[in-house]
């Protein structure tokens, strides 16, 4: 017997890892990937190409720059150009998108250090930023299986018995204006499925964050069809479901991110309603990204046996 | 109070290979080397000298001092030397080494003691040597002791055995039945405690169906059945799962009526006051991917682990021999270390099971937390040890409660980082102790 290892307890581990995570999150988002070609062309792919590449290039020129080693093996930068992407509508030129992910990756995620130190979601804050630098991120583009070539989106048009807003199914399919991964509802609930699955994250923060705006929508305006079309309009499943779950920028523990999704859904609510953008998801998730510190420390419940 | 009846979540692979090896015992060391102190408390005095004749269950070494324990010569021959030994873990302990001169000889006049009341029967087992054999070492009479000062309604008997590999516990269970019934009813004879609890992970059915049977006609006695999650056997997850009563921080267990001892202790004490032969072998487990051919072994205390080791085929050259259970137990590599009182298992790793994996950034996907049975905020806690200034680190691992960690490692095993989650908690326990003792010494 050459040379024992010798380490601390445990000897044995899970399997988990985080690229592993993140290839299950990068499965779950295939539906809603491919239902975005299908539903706004080529053009939603040469969108979902330049998110993703620029993204991972962006991260590897951080590292090289900073000459620390490279961190694109997490996989995780493939997630911020992937989520990043599916919050954009085709109407957004390709250098708008890589701009788009250098604030992301550069700005948001690496200048705070890294997968892990970021205070804010990368994607969202990118998506917002675009809002701001390009005033349209999410509206213009038409669905090509319909014959408009332009659409406004349902948020535009959407109020209790509007003749012109999308129908429930056209909704649940995604078969309407709007960015290319937020439309369809079947695909971003095969992904939540796939999610639920694997473990990566539990049912609890969308079905919060999803039925606080319905609930919300059902007591003021007493509409169970106006509701639901609320829901389903917009990026809330794509938001709730993809980036108010994720791990770093939510509260750690279980009852922070309880109250986590019902703030997102209350502020959602709050901006489709009272504000003058007609979304507020990307909104809600950002004030809500800046609250975790507190959410945890109101949460903060002792161990078995006190303190 | 807590929102859900399990606290312990965790599903590790059982691996539980020796379930059906009935326990052979080992062929007979050369020698053993007996340390000192094997249990949690103060070193036993040494009452022989070198060159002196010893027979198999003599007391070679007196108990002193707050929760010490008697020890014995596990074999019959020579003592050949008196001298400290470094164990596991880097400790220092003095040793005695007997040569063995293979006949295993007991003394002529050994006999059983005479046990009629509770002091006799709590003499008679501080007398046996038992201690903790589950892991915890802690001197079983200073345990049961506690009966004299408080109202004890409650015996569990731990036969939990969550930790993957192991069977000691089990097999005692399956073929030495006899001794743990024996045990009970001398504990509730004696100690006058209207309840026992046989807590067994459901995962060893056949155990739970034997005690059953054993006990059927007993009211008092109880045998539970446990869900296999780990750590199902850490005695505060156990307590809480069995009893819903928590031991809260500078409370003792027995304040709560409640004594946990473990189910081999339990059957070693009554085969010391059955036949008077003292703590002197145990069953130990020999298993791990390096291993081809898994056993369970009856080993007399102080056998080198080596002499363990040479007993079972190996498959592969081991990368990694642990003391203990793959969650728990201790890396080592002085392979002349003895087999102690509370070593349950040793495994033996092939090369890949052994190498360490590399730690990245934490990501907060609070599994470390979910997976926590007390309920730690993990990650508050990792926070707070990178504080620089100790006053401030203090203060914050104080209040986050990390001293009620019960090091179960489950954090780690689950990180997808691959944090060293329980070794930084350990560090932060240590440096508490630490500043906490400054502090007194300093107020005085």
């Amino acid at each position: 017997m050459s040379q024992l290892h010798v380490s601390a307890a445990p000897h044995i581990h899970s399997g988990n890892a985080t690229n592993k995570i993140m290839r299950d999150v990068i499965i779950a988002l295939l539906p809603a990937s491919v239902a975005s070609v299908v539903l706004f062309g080529m053009q939603a792919l040469v969108i979902i190409a330049a998110c993703v590449a620029s993204a991972v290039v962006f991260e590897l020129l951080f590292c090289k720059l900073v000459k620390k080693p490279s961190t694109i093996g997490d996989l995780s930068a493939v997630v911020t150009g992937l989520l990043l992407a599916l919050n954009l509508s085709t109407n957004v030129p390709v250098w708008q998108c890589v701009v788009g992910s250098a604030f992301a990756i550069v700005i948001v995620k690496c200048l705070f250090g890294g997968l892990g130190h970021n205070i804010v979601n990368p994607a969202i804050a990118a998506r917002v930023f675009m809002l701001v630098a390009f005033s349209q991120v999410a509206g213009g583009a038409a669905c090509v299986l319909t014959d408009a070539t332009t659409q406004a989106t349902p948020l535009e048009v959407l109020a209790p018995g509007a003749e012109e807003a999308p129908s429930l199914a056209e909704l649940f399919l995604g078969t309407h204006g709007g960015a290319i991964g937020e439309t369809c509802a079947l695909a971003l609930l095969l992904g939540f499925a796939w999610l639920l699955i694997r473990k990566v994250i539990r049912w609890h923060v969308p079905v919060v964050f999803i039925g606080t705006v319905f609930v919300l929508y059902l007591v003021t305006t007493g509409d169970v069809y106006y509701a639901a079309q609320q829901i389903l309009a917009g990026g809330l499943f794509l938001g709730a479901i993809f980036m108010a779950t994720d791990y770093v920028t939510a509260p750690v523990n279980f009852r922070g991110r309880l109250v986590f999704a019902f703030g997102c859904g209350l502020i959602t609510f709050a901006v489709r309603q009272f504000f003058a953008y007609p979304e507020g998801v990307s909104f809600s998730i950002l004030f809500m990204n800046l609250l975790t510190p507190l959410i945890e420390e109101w949460t903060d419940k002792e161990p078995l046996g006190g303190v | 109070m807590i929102f859900k009846k399990n606290i312990s979540s965790l599903h590790v692979p059982h691996n539980k290979n020796t379930a059906g090896s009935v326990p052979v015992p080992v062929s007979a060391p050369r020698e053993v080397v007996l340390p000192m102190n094997m249990q949690s408390g103060h070193e036993a005095v040494p009452v022989v000298n070198v060159g002196d004749h010893v027979y198999l269950g003599q007391l070679i070494a007196k108990e002193e001092g707050r929760a010490s324990s008697p020890v014995h010569a596990s074999v019959s021959g020579t003592v050949t030397e008196i001298a400290p030994i470094r164990l596991a873990g880097d400790r220092e302990v003095l040793a005695i080494r007997i040569e063995n001169d293979g006949k295993m000889e007991r003394h002529p006049d050994m006999k059983a003691p005479v046990v009629t009341n509770l002091d006799e029967f709590l003499e008679a087992v501080r007398n046996s040597g038992v201690v903790g054999l589950g892991g915890a070492a802690f001197p079983v009479w200073a345990k049961l002791d506690a009966v004299r000062n408080n109202e004890i309604e409650t015996i569990l008997v731990n036969g939990a055995e969550c930790e993957p590999y192991i069977t000691s516990d089990h097999r005692m269970m399956l073929d030495r039945s006899d001794l743990v019934v024996r045990g009970v009813n001398l504990m509730k004879e004696h100690m006058k405690v209207p309840r026992v609890v046989i807590a067994i992970e459901n995962n060893k059915q056949d155990a739970i169906d034997k005690m059953k049977e054993l006990f059927r006609d007993d009211p008092a006695v109880e045998i539970y059945p446990l869900e296999t999650v780990y750590p199902q056997g850490a005695k505060q997850v156990l307590l809480y799962n069995v009893t819903g009563k928590v031991v809260k921080g500078g409370q003792r267990m027995a304040s709560l009526g409640v004594l946990i001892i473990n189910v081999s202790s339990v059957a070693k004490l009554a085969e010391y006051i059955e036949t008077g032969m003292p703590l002197v072998d145990r069953i130990v487990t020999v298993d791990g991917s390096a291993v081809k051919e898994p056993k369970n072994l009856i080993v007399p205390i102080g056998t080198p682990i080596r002499h363990l080791l040479n007993e079972v085929e190996m498959k592969a050259e081991p990368g990694k021999i642990l003391i203990g259970g793959p969650m728990l137990g201790h890396a080592i590599t002085e392979l002349d270390s003895p087999v102690i009182k509370a070593t349950n298992a040793i495994l033996a790793f092939e090369e890949k099971d052994s190498i360490d994996l590399e730690a990245s950034s934490c990501i907060r996907c609070g599994r470390c937390m979910a997976n926590c049975p007390v309920g730690l905020n993990v990650v508050g806690i990792e926070r707070a040890m990178a504080k620089k200034d100790e006053d401030e680190r203090a203060a914050a691992l104080t209040k986050l409660g990390l001293k009620q960690c019960i090091e179960c490692a489950c954090c780690s095993y689950v990180c997808p980082a691959h944090r060293p989650i329980l070794a930084r908690n350990l560090e932060g326990k240590e440096f508490l102790k630490k500043y906490n003792a400054a502090k007194k010494e300093g107020g005085k």
